[in-house]
């Protein structure tokens, strides 16, 4: 892994009211921060790009899911497109315990699969190249990321179905906030509504994930995942554990209790694991133009 | 409540996730061309927008802040254009466990900051909020529920149990309404603000479902997403379509309603209007006098 910053420095990101009042103020700051160039190219990123790097995010949300859930990745007719095609690394059926959280996992992972089938259909049709999926890592990824937040060593989320809600929760809620910052950037209606579609259902699922996590009493170990994405996705504070002040936390929200917004950048911060153009979940990178 | 259906003609749900697809894409965008050159229906504005949601989220701040903390509102809250009405029904739910306590301070508050921040946002543009309108938290619920077929005499606020269902009524709704919304506003400050109330709307809907699944409350959603599928009309492109969804299908846990492309559905204002007015053309069940604003 390249670069990830150190447990030391997550915590010390810890703050004690993540839900500063942000009002109509941060609603202009958050206008400027998602207009700011993004690290590749200065011009606006089309439909396509932003669709293209939607994918990329969903093949990764796919294969940790399908894979758990059914012990299969992405068909081969769903991951080829321009760019470098990669390998999947890692990934077994998970031996779920309970038949609740082993239906979550399969709606889940039906629901990215469609995801992937739907955004490569769409690029597609806006005349544009879908991205190949490119190389994912879901075994040294998840055991770094896991260190970083100071949960052990070796950590294996697919070894059992604790380990695999932990997994999850590593990047649940990104998805949210990568999807509800690239909506204004969005030129087509049509692909906006279909963008408020994802958006949604990421966030249910984020939403179930978080539910079980805290009805598990998985607060603790929560928290440090909150608090690594936090730490390498840049100084603001985007990110909430499952409880604050005390009481349960199902929804990470500012003070208007609005979702938070990521940047392109924030969100490959977080899946490079840290790293500048690789690392974590995308060991040679993502495809696309933003990268 | 006025003329919500009988629960003899709930409509079945062999298949639910049909096949979407592009060509749903291509006759969304048809419709989201008439519907933004105003030769479908009047256009309607940002503002116009923004008050539709906060009448929603009127209705379920007063809900859960009375489920959650036995009040309302402050006063400082509800002031506006229309007629301000009164809230009828709604006291302190007795829980009986921590987490579910919890879940209905921490949505409570959501909503409530939902409508502290539509009022701000459309005042700061030069708008004015609408007052909040006559809810009923007490007949609407009641008649819901024997729509739906559960048993005479609901009231969301006797336990815990029945608050769940309660919330279940009318989640769900919002998330369909605030994605059918999306291509239709303008400001793109207020569109991401408008994702940002789209996502929390679905943690809070995906969190209830998760809970009613694990407690095994199937059929009695079942019956209600029946209920809400049987009276919200026909969607964007004249099609009764079927956009609503029970925790269960196919035989698998089914907490997030999607389509065959697994995105979340949309509904247009009016299938949202039929859903809270519980089948009333202008006003009914949970708004007894109507929304407040120009889309009622």
């Amino acid at each position: 892994m390249t670069d990830h910053r150190s447990p030391a420095s997550a915590s010390s990101l810890t703050s004690p009211d993540r839900r500063q009042f942000v009002g109509l103020a941060g609603l202009a700051v958050a206008g400027a921060l998602a207009s700011a160039p993004s690290r590749v190219s200065a011009q606006a990123p089309t439909d396509s790009d932003i669709l293209n790097f939607a994918l990329n995010l969903e093949y990764l949300e796919a294969e940790y899911y399908l894979r758990a859930a059914f012990g299969r990745g992405l068909d081969g007719a769903d991951i080829t497109g321009t760019g470098m095609l990669g390998p999947v690394m890692g990934g077994t059926t998970v031996p779920f315990a309970t038949a609740a959280i082993r239906q979550y996992a399969n709606e889940i992972a039906n629901d990215e699969e469609a995801h992937v089938k739907f955004i490569r259909a769409a690029i597609t049709s806006l005349g544009g190249q879908p991205v190949a999926r490119p190389t994912i890592d879901l075994e040294a990824s998840f055991a770094a990321a896991a260190q970083a937040a100071g949960l052990g060593a070796g950590f294996n989320p697919y070894l059992n179905e604790r380990n695999f809600l932990l997994g999850a929760f590593i990047f649940e809620d990104v998805g949210v906030t990568a999807y509800k910052g690239a909506a204004r950037l969005l030129q087509s209606k049509i692909v906006l509504a279909a963008a408020a579609g994802l958006l949604g259902t990421e966030a249910y699922h984020a939403g179930t994930i978080r539910t079980v996590l805290f009805s598990q009493g998985l607060i603790s170990q929560a928290k440090k995942i909150s608090d690594l994405r936090d730490s390498v996705d840049g100084a603001t504070d985007l990110d909430q554990g499952i409880v604050l002040g005390g009481a349960a936390n199902i929804v990470p929200t500012d003070a208007n209790g609005l979702a938070f917004s990521r940047d392109t950048n924030q969100v490959l911060s977080i899946v490079y694991l840290g790293g500048t153009t690789s690392g974590g979940f995308f060991p040679d990178g993502l495809n696309g133009t933003i990268r | 409540m006025t003329e919500h259906p009988s629960s003899a003609t709930v409509p079945s749900n062999a298949s639910r996730r049909h096949f979407v697809g592009l060509a749903g894409l291509t006759a969304a965008a048809v419709f989201g061309t008439n519907r933004l050159t105003g030769s479908a229906q009047p256009a309607v504005n940002d503002f116009d927008i923004l008050n539709f949601a906060l009448n929603l989220e009127y209705l379920e701040a007063e809900y859960y802040l009375r489920a959650a903390f036995g009040r309302g509102l402050a006063a400082a809250d509800v002031t506006g254009t229309g007629t301000l009405g009164q809230v009828t029904g709604g006291t302190r739910v007795p829980f009986a466990s921590s987490a579910i306590q919890q879940y209905a301070y921490e949505i409570a508050k959501d909503e409530e900051n939902h409508v502290k921040f539509l009022r701000a946002a459309i005042t700061a543009r030069g708008g004015a909020p609408v007052a909040r309108p006559t809810i009923n938290l007490q007949e609407s619920f009641a008649a819901a529920a024997a729509a739906a077929g559960l048993p005479s005499g609901f009231n969301p606020y006797a336990d815990e149990k029945s608050f769940l269902l309660g919330a279940f009524i009318f989640e769900d709704v919002g998330v369909t309404g605030y994605k059918g919304a999306a291509p239709l506003l303008v400001n793109k400050d207020i569109l991401e603000a408008a994702a940002g109330l789209l996502a929390v709307e679905s943690y809070h809907a995906s969190e209830i479902r998760t809970v009613l699944f694990a407690r095994g409350l199937t059929s009695e959603t079942q019956a209600i997403s029946d209920l809400r599928d049987l009276v919200d009309g026909p969607d964007a492109n004249g099609l009764d379509a079927d956009l609503d969804q029970g925790l269960v299908l196919n035989g698998n846990a089914n907490i997030v309603p999607t389509d065959a492309n697994g995105l979340v559905f949309s509904r247009t204002t009016r299938q949202v209007l039929n859903i809270v007015y519980l089948g009333g053309t202008t006003a009914g069940g949970f708004f007894p006098d109507g929304l407040n604003g120009t889309i009622r």
